[in-house]
């Protein structure tokens, strides 16, 4: 079974060598389709935090982030420094959505934290802003978490000593407050964390996804093609496992499509500087994508008596997927309605799990995303399956 | 020795059309066998169920006494098809193309570069074995779909059809290999619309119509079914119908039919009958225009037991 289905995989591979269209689809066409759109569309990767503080404290420790913090994240490139007249002006303006966030102290603030209280800065977050988002929310973590420990040091003091709190002590952790170095580079990590698919790299590799799904139909259409060559008949007479046949064909869709989506990760990556993620992860989704164009496809090529018609028919379905899938351009996550549509589309699923790959940096993540492609392919594969057992002659 | 291929009993129906209808008979070692039938007559579909690629609706089939079944792959290597229509890669070459098909016959490597030095220089394409296919003319891509079903060295050669839209040279060509194959001891079962290589090539023919064996045996059992008859042939200028009509009325004559501007007559004694076919063809308004009289062969056979011409 495994020696026919081979030999035929051979023999289609060297047929597919010979036919040109094959490489216009799997390679050419989208490489240069990622080229034509990249200098057509800005790049969008980067978290830009536009935001700013509202300071209803004044005291030495609001101080610290005020004048220390928030410049020096906008020195970093992290931050673009909004003004707000009152904290009222900063809710309106967060609530539009014209700022990403707001970060509010509290009047009391100072006396808190040198009491040995809790530092609670307020965070407003525009609406759909997630990313910027746990950002400004990150940022206000961070420095809470260094002033409050040296306010316990104040506050231990206080108890040993018995006394009021040592001026200096307090002027220790104003300097701690403003010592912002360490405090910018928590940020840029987070920042960096919380990236998703840059630009190009969501281009790229929504074309290699949108192609796929020709690309496997070369294998896919392979028993039609077979029966126009009249060779179908053939292969069925040879005394080789009738399953072979189908075997072969699927093994070579199979491979044109890793192949063809390996080449574009490397491709753009060589290419254009894209980066899809860790590998392993991206193995995965790939791996998964190109078995559920297999299914999807397999399915479509049933409604169709020739090869060419199949690929009319698979070319519709392959457009209609990839738009909803957001690979031309990409689905905004924040409205309900096209997230559900995305979610209906292998190729969202497909983008949806590179962006969690790269805000992660773990394979892991990848693993629902690859589980909602592979269940297109089952949901596809099982009707065609089906279907092509009770059409079979014998 | 027993019979290379045995088959009784097959009948294959898509939707409304029987197109096998109780289809049988039995090939020995060295023996050309000849299904002879115009288009449609089922041929195609009883060939198939032979070889194993469709599933007869019932009936047996046995190669070299093996059960055909989709995974009878012994009865299948045993078996060399060459379909009807074409059956090659037209963008791979000759050679490609044989060595492509013999190593789904579990050739090994080696037996296969042998075979296909050997198969391209019978079929004429030794010249051309690096050439692709799809740049042949009609009759070498008709002779490299034969050199396929050959190259395994099959126990049962099974040629659909094959000199359909083939040059006369290329054809006689292949009738000729078809001969020197059965003197091999090669069992051929051989479809064919045309009388001529059936009754050149085959021992035993049987005549096909509409799915059904209508009748089967050498040329000459089959010709002596209507023999010690004659054929008359006439031309008539006026309505030939009606002229067939009226011969067909006559005692003397077994069969006439209407075939473009003539009437054929089968008939006892052509001598004797004459005068009273030309009288009869008179009586409804016509004309004999030219008489042919001669002995019968495969087509007057056909004509005979369906009303029909083999070739419409
Ligand atoms: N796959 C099929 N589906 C429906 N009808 C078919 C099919 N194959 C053959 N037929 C019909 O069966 C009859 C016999 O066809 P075939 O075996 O090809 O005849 P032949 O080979 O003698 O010309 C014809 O009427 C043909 O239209
Ligand atoms: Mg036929």
């Amino acid at each position: 079974m495994l020696r026919a289905a081979g030999l035929i995989l051979v023999k289609d591979t060297r047929l597919r060598v010979r036919d040109r269209s094959v490489w216009l689809f799997a390679f050419v066409v989208p490489i240069g389709m990622t080229f034509l759109f990249s200098s057509i569309f800005p790049d969008t990767g980067a978290i830009e935090l536009r935001a700013g503080v509202v300071d209803l404290d004044g005291g030495e420790v609001a101080a610290g982030f005020v004048e220390g913090v928030v410049p020096a994240l906008a020195d970093a490139d992290v931050l673009t420094e909004v003004g707000f007249d009152s904290e009222e002006d900063a809710r309106a303006r967060v609530t539009e959505g014209e700022v990403d966030a707001a970060w509010v102290l509290p009047a009391g603030f100072s006396e808190d934290v040198l009491a040995g209280g809790d530092a609670r800065i307020e965070v407003l977050v525009a609406a759909g802003r997630t990313l910027p988002g746990e950002l400004a929310r990150g940022v206000a973590d961070a420095y809470a978490r260094r002033i409050e420990q040296a306010g316990l040091a104040v506050t231990v003091q206080g108890v040993l000593t018995g006394g009021p709190p040592d001026p200096q002590l307090i002027g220790a952790i104003a300097a701690a407050a403003a010592d912002t170095e360490e405090l910018v580079r928590v940020t840029t990590d987070l920042a960096d964390r919380g990236q998703p698919l840059d630009a190009v790299s969501y281009l790229a590799a929504g074309m290699a996804a949108f192609f796929v799904f020709f690309a496997v139909q070369f294998g896919v259409t392979g028993l039609l093609e077979e029966r126009q060559f009249g060779t179908m008949s053939r292969l069925l007479a040879a005394p080789i496992a009738p399953g072979a046949i189908h075997l072969g064909k699927l093994l070579g869709a199979f491979l044109l499509g890793v192949t063809s989506m390996a080449v574009l990760a490397v491709a753009s990556q060589q290419l254009l500087g894209a980066d899809w993620g860790p590998a392993p992860g991206v193995a995965i989704l790939i791996v998964a994508i190109v078995l559920a164009a297999i299914g999807v496809m397999s399915l479509v090529a049933l409604f169709a008596h020739t090869a060419e018609q199949a690929s009319n028919f698979q070319a519709v379905v392959a457009v209609v997927l990839g738009l909803t899938g957001g690979v031309f351009v990409p689905v905004p996550g924040d409205i309900a309605a096209l997230r559900i549509i995305t979610a209906v589309s292998p190729h969202g699923w497909f983008l949806r799990g590179l962006n969690e790959l790269s805000a992660s940096g773990q394979w892991t993540t990848v693993l629902p995303a690859a589980g909602a492609i592979l269940l297109f392919g089952a949901v596809t594969a099982v009707p065609a399956v089906v279907v092509q057992r009770r059409r079979s002659s014998w | 020795m027993g019979a290379v291929l045995r088959c009784s009993g097959l009948r294959k129906a898509f939707g409304d059309i029987q197109a096998v209808d109780d289809v049988g008979f039995e090939i020995a070692p060295g023996e050309t066998y000849g299904l002879l039938g115009p288009n449609g007559a089922g041929k195609t579909t009883s060939i198939s169920m032979i070889a194993g690629l469709l599933h007869p609706d019932a009936g047996e089939i046995e190669v070299l006494g093996t059960r055909m079944t989709p995974r009878a792959l012994d009865a299948k290597a045993a078996v060399g098809l060459v379909p009807q229509d074409l059956a090659i890669y037209p963008d791979l070459t000759a050679r490609e193309n044989l060595h492509f098909f013999g190593r789904l016959q579990h050739m090994s490597r080696h037996d296969v570069r042998a075979r296909s030095d050997e198969i391209l220089e019978v079929i004429g394409l030794r010249e051309r074995s690096d050439d692709r296919a799809g740049e042949f003319s009609g009759g070498m891509k008709r002779r490299l779909n034969i050199g396929i079903g050959l190259l395994h060295q099959p126990r049962l050669l099974i040629l659909d059809e094959p000199t359909v839209g083939v040059d006369p040279q290329s054809r006689n060509a292949i009738l000729e290999s078809v001969e020197a194959l059965a003197v091999e001891g090669l069992a051929v079962l051989y479809t064919t619309h045309y009388m001529e290589e059936a009754e050149r090539l085959c021992r035993r023919i049987a005549i096909v119509d509409q799915g059904r064996i209508v009748a089967e045996g050498t040329r000459r059992e089959l010709i002596d079914t209507i023999s010690e008859q004659d054929i008359v042939r006439l031309k008539v200028a006026g309505d030939v119908h009606a002229a067939a009509v009226a011969c067909d009325a006559l005692p003397s004559v077994s069969s006439a039919d209407a075939e473009d501007d003539e009437v054929v007559c089968l008939l006892d004694q052509a001598a004797s009958s004459l005068p009273a076919l030309l009288a009869a063809v008179s009586s409804v308004d016509a004309s004999v225009v030219g008489v042919e009289v001669r002995e019968p062969d495969l087509e007057d056979v056909f004509l005979y037991l369906t009303g029909r011409a083999l070739r419409d």
